[in-house]
This record gives C-alpha cells, structure tokens and sequence, in this order.
C-alpha cells in the first residue's frame, strides 16, 4: 500500500513538474488583439540591449521628445546587459513579459514569431513599406509567415580593410587590392613569400555568407532545411582548404570565431579584416590609434551581407496604440540619423538616403569607409539565414574547419554540417 | 530548558531542505522528465520515449566528448591526487622562506579560471611565447598547434587544470598531514626507515581519507570540465569539435531561443551517470582498503 502512495505521488510529482515545463502547443496568430489607431496615452515599456551607459543620454533624449509629444503617455526603458539578452528574451517570452517595444534581432525574433507571439507591424501599420528601407524589412520577413515581425532600426554591413604598411612591405600594392576570393589568394601567395610565411593576407575561414556569394542556396525557400551541401559549396571549402595547405593563412584561423579575424588583425598577424563602416575610426578610438593610420577601406567582395536589428511589438501588448508610436518614433528618419552620428550604424529609413553625413566622404580612410558601407547598403542582402541559430553556427563553424584543415573531404564535412543543422532546425 | 516540540528539528533544517528541494531536486527530476520530451524553451514539446538515448548511440560528437572528458579524468585522477601531497610534503617543513613557495603554489587557484586560460591561450598560439621562444631556439621550425590540434589542445586543457588545481589539493593535503602523528614517523626512523618508505608507509595511510575526497573532488570536476577546454579551443570545441567536453556539448544543444532541451537532458543525465560510476568505485575501493 505504501508503494503504491509513493508511486502515485511520483506521477503527481511528476505531472506538476512537466506541467511546469510548459509542455503546450502555441498560438500562431499573429494579429493584434486591439485596435492601433487609439489614443497613444499610458504606460508603454522599450527594451534596449547593452545602450547602457554608452547611449544613455541619447536614448533618453528620444523617449524625452516622445513623451513630450504624447503628453499622456509614460516609457518605462529597459536596457538589458550584452551577455544573455537571448535568455533574458526567452525569460520574458515564457512568463509572458515581453516589453511593449523589444529590440530584438531577425534571428532572436523567429523562435518568437514561429510561437505565435509577436505582432505582424503591417496589420497595425499600412505605410511601413513607404519610410523603411526593403532590405531592412525583408529582415523581419520569415518564411512560411505571413507578414512583417518588426520594425527595421538600424543596418549594416561589411567593409575589407587592408593593412598598407603589411601590403607595402611584403610586395603589394595598395592600389591594386584583390576584388574576390581569387584575387585575394593570388595576393596571398605573394605576401606568404615575402614575408617567409611570418604575415598572412587571407585572415578566416569561409562561413555561409561566402557559400551564398558563390551562387550556393544555402536554404530552401519554405525555410525547413538547409541546402549547402552542393558541389558548388564544395569548390569554395576546397579553394580555402588548398590555401591553408599552402600556408596563406595562419593555422589560428581553424578555431578563430566571428571577429577573430579582426583580432588576428589587430595584432598585426594579417593583412586583411572585415568590419562595419566605422571600424576604423573605433580603432583609432579603442583600440589601436598607430594601427588606424595604416588601414585603408575597399568594398566587401561579391554582394555585401545586410546586418539588420529592429523593434519588435509582443502581439500581448496591453498599450498597441503607445507601442507602435514609440516603435515608429525611435525608428524615425530623424532619430536614427542622430543615432548614426554617434556610433558605427546606418539608417534604415528612406529619408536618411540623401543624408549628406553618410553619403560625401571627407577625404580619410575612415570617411571612405563610411561612404563604402553606406553605398554598399543599396545592394546588401542578408546572406546568411536567419533560422541559423548560434548552435548551427558553431558546428557549420567546425565542420569548415575539418574541411579546410584537410582532415575530412569538403562534400563530407558539408554533408555533416547540413544534417547536424537540420536535425537542429527541425528537431 | 529543554523544548520537545516535535517540530523544532524540522523547523531547523527547514532552510536547508526547501532551498535543496528548489534548486537541486525539482531541477533534477525536471532534467530527468524533460530528457524523455522534444521540448525547447518556447512552444513546448511532447514525450518521445527514448528517443533522445537512441540518438546519443549516433552521436560522434557525444562519443568524442565522452572520449574528452574520460581522458581528462584519467589523466588528471592520478596526477591531482599525488602531486599536491607532494608539494604539500613539501611546503609543511618549517624552513625559511616557505610562505613564499606556500603562496606561489596556492596563487593559480585564485587567479579566475577565464583569466587564467586566456594567459594559457597566449603562451599557446601559434605565435605564442612557448612556441616562439622553442623556434627562436631552434627546437622547432615550425610552431607546434597547442590549440588546434585535438590532443595537444585536449592535452594543454589538462596541463592548465593541473597548474591550477595543485594548490588548491596542496591546501587540503597540509590540513590532512597536520593530523598524521608524528610519534610515528619518528618510531619509523629509528625503525630504519627513510624518507620515501616513511611517505608510503605513514604519511599516504594517515591522509588516505583526505585522498578520497580529493580523487572524489578531482573526478567530479574532471568529467565536468568547462572553462579550461572552451576558452582554449575559443569556444569552438577545437577543429571538428573534437575537443568538447560533455558540458560543452550540454550547452551547445541546450542554449538559445530555440535550444533541444530534451537532448541537452539526455546529456545531463548521462554526465550524471558518468560522474557517479568512479564516484561509487572510489568510495568501494575506500572500504575494501580500510
């Protein structure tokens, strides 16, 4: 009889305990609850990620104009740390807490959206196609959904940079720099063999994006599997893995992760890195004033990749009107541009196109450099899927290194990569 | 005055158990619960009976980690029970200038671990101190991959967990040798016996006990192994990843918006499973050798 009270609290126990897990299906409807066109007047909530203190005053100064604007209405900012704004969301997503207005990146905002918890903006907001850029609202497009889960802020993308005095030195010509993956292991041949293999030009191993600018369909088009494993994709690991075999890269490159070749360049061990648009002024600033003066810009090879964040509404919202006027004022042409002008972002309205501050350069490396990132802009796409999640990155990011240190053939390692992700993204 | 509420006893532990029951117990039996279900953080999941075990049978990358984290125990069992005895040996003589040596050993195990790698990372690299003082030497040509070749960087993990945990065990030892009576050492000498037949015949059965917690400690940590492996391999588990441990695994399924909680379960029971084996060995051999 005692066995049996014990086995009978066990699945009592038990039963609690999974129905704490949240073990429950989801409501995919993404239309709002309310109407939008109401007053903007209450309490509305905007969570911001790691502005803190750096932007502060900025900020404040937005939701200072905004409240002033709409009298009777009150914002309740929430910036959250760098570190585990993915986990800090997912808290907020369960218990059903999330801010009225949330940044939330494209990848961060899917899981949500696939939950049925975030509003489609163009229900509530018919004229979103008129102020913001395609690029940065097709960024919040997902496949197999209907609609638009947020509103573009800010955009960037990726610009080469080049290391004058490592180029000079070791035989190359500034003027000349490689404009492709071709180019630029031709020119690293010639570096290796000046420099007797001490300075490298070719600074990381090839990710997605790559695979994308080579013609490969990294995904399917209804979003559920991915599709890199082809002969195509091959040929690229196959080029960088020769490469590596000849010594053009140096062998950190094999555990380095994103911004790794950064480092590599920073410290001077390559030539070549990839960064936003004001990379170099960040440099001069941060991290490494010599440094700047040496590094020119060029264009990103092939298509540049699109870096898109956004404001994101919860379909729970209590205030619909208040959020989607602050959504709209922090994303307005005139509060970007501001923002802009303070740190390494670009505008994703329309009307910041013709803002002479990103568009005429003043003559220095740093200035080019702005203007190359913000005519790149025009062409960006996203290049790498947003379904990519951090787990698939890391081990798409180990396989192409097994590929690229020759330990395992390219198709194999591709092969690998594409049912590990799938069994992530479908699992 | 003497209370004989029934209640007082439970009363007094009641902290202890409701602050176990929360963050041990509950946590424990959800892990287990959840290890049978598909579920991810949002949205829920439903049960799927073994089908998480099943999985782990075709799993490289578990067989790797798994392989990782017994080398590490193998290795670092042994090296981390008898080198701080040693050391501690060593540093209990009342010589002067001991406290320095005390101090120097002890000095890793306060330096934080994330620190402490990326110095380790530092020497390593490819153009680290070590590798680039062997070449300037002419020991090496070319430089050695500490981290990215898979046992050299498992190896350089280990070397690093070893560095840093000689101190801490060194500090256990001397409060364990403090216990060892001296009459016999001194009855052993005049019996004839030296330096080395004294440790084993007197000083290893007086701290035979503290030997046990220490391999038990060692094992347990061991086979969890973190900080060491990640921030060497720069958090991508070495070329392939095949320099993750079982916790790296744990954490690459389990974290983010769209984590497999159901298998990262899976894993946690199993590291469970793992961790209690040796634990249970040890403390038998520790009972058929009393």
């Amino acid at each position: 009889m005692r066995r049996n009270w014990a086995r009978l609290a066990t699945a009592a126990a038990a039963a609690v305990v999974l129905a704490g897990c949240g073990l429950g299906g989801a409501d995919t409807s993404s239309a709002p609850t309310q109407d939008a066109s109401g007053e903007v007047k209450g309490k509305v909530s905007l969570q911001t990620w790691a502005l803190k203190p750096k932007f502060t005053d900025y900020v404040q100064g937005v939701i200072d104009a905004f409240e002033k604007k709409y009298p009777g209405v009150e914002v309740e900012w929430l910036d959250q740390p760098g570190d585990g704004y993915a986990e800090k969301v997912l808290t907020q997503a369960s218990g059903g807490t999330l801010p009225d207005v949330t940044n939330l990146p494209p990848d961060f905002a899917l899981p949500l959206v696939k939950n049925g918890l975030l509003l489609d903006v163009t229900t509530a907001d018919s004229k979103l196609a008129d102020d913001y850029v395609a690029g940065g609202i097709d960024g919040y497009r997902y496949a197999g959904f209907d609609g638009v889960y947020g509103y573009p802020w800010y955009l960037n993308t990726d610009v080469n940079y080049w290391n004058t005095d490592l180029l000079t030195k070791n035989g190359l010509d500034p003027e000349k720099l490689p404009t492709d993956l071709g180019g630029l292991i031709e020119q690293a041949k010639v570096m290796k063999e000046k420099s007797g293999g001490k300075v490298f030009l070719m600074s990381r191993k090839p990710t997605l994006i790559d695979l994308t600018n080579a013609g490969v369909q990294t995904m399917a088009a209804d979003g559920k599997s991915f599709t890199f494993n082809t002969p195509e994709a091959a040929a690229v690991l196959d080029e960088y893995r020769d490469a590596f075999k000849e010594g053009l890269m140096p062998r950190d490159v094999l555990t380095t992760k994103y911004a790794g070749n950064a480092e590599l360049f920073n410290s001077q061990t390559v030539a070549w890195t990839t960064g936003g648009g004001t990379y170099i002024s960040s440099l001069a600033q941060e991290g490494n004033p010599t440094l700047a003066e040496k590094v020119i810009p060029s264009e990103a090879f092939g298509t540049p990749p699109l870096y898109v964040q956004g404001l994101s509404i919860p379909k729970s919202t209590k205030n619909l009107p208040a959020a989607i006027a602050l959504a709209r004022w922090v994303t307005n042409a005139e509060n970007q541009a501001a923002f802009a002008h303070l740190v390494n972002i670009f505008p994703s309205t329309k009307a910041s196109a013709n803002d002479p501050f990103f568009s005429k350069s003043d003559g220095t490396p740093s200035g080019n450099a702005k203007v190359i990132a913000f005519n790149s802009l025009a062409k960006a796409k996203i290049l790498q899927p947003v379904q990519v999640t951090q787990a698939m990155s890391d081990i798409i990011d180990q396989q192409f290194a097994l590929a690229i240190s020759g330990e395992v053939p390219s198709q194999k390692a591709l092969d690998d990569a594409v049912a590990k992700c799938n069994q992530l993204l479908n699992g | 005055m003497t209370h004989k509420r029934w209640f007082t006893p439970w009363l007094l532990v009641a902290p202890a158990v409701v602050w176990l029951v929360t963050f041990s117990a509950v946590p424990a039996v959800n892990t287990l619960i959840l290890s049978f279900t598909n579920a991810k953080p949002l949205g829920g999941g439903q049960f799927i009976g073994l089908d998480n075990y099943t999985r782990m049978l075709s799993d490289d990358q578990l067989i790797d980690a798994l392989t990782n984290s017994i080398v590490y125990m193998v290795v670092c069992l042994p090296l981390l029970t008898f080198l701080p005895l040693l050391l501690a040996v060593l540093v209990e003589k009342k010589l002067r200038g001991i406290t320095f040596f005390r101090v120097a050993f002890y000095t890793p195990v306060i330096a934080s671990a994330v620190v402490v790698a990326v110095i380790w990372g530092w020497l390593l690299n490819d153009r680290g101190l070590i590798n680039g003082l062997a070449e300037q030497l002419g020991f090496l040509k070319e430089p050695l991959p500490f981290l990215t070749d898979r046992w050299l960087l498992l190896f350089s993990a280990i070397s690093l967990t070893i560095w840093k945990g000689l101190g801490y065990y060194m500090v256990i030892y001397m409060s364990a040798l403090g216990n060892v009576n001296r009459e016999l050492h001194e009855a052993a000498a005049v019996d004839g016996a030296g330096p080395v037949r004294r440790f084993f015949s007197v000083t290893v059965p007086g701290v035979r006990n503290t030997m046990l917690l220490v391999s038990v400690l060692i094992t347990v940590s061991a086979l969890r192994v973190f900080s060491e492996l990640y921030i060497l391999s720069n958090g991508t588990g070495g070329v392939g990843g095949a320099d993750m441990s079982l916790v790296m695994l744990i954490q690459l399924y389990g974290q983010g918006l769209t984590g497999q909680l159901g298998y990262a379960s899976a894993l946690s029971v199993l590291l469970f499973v793992v961790t209690v084996g040796p634990m249970l060995v040890l403390t038998r051999l520790n009972r058929k050798g009393a």
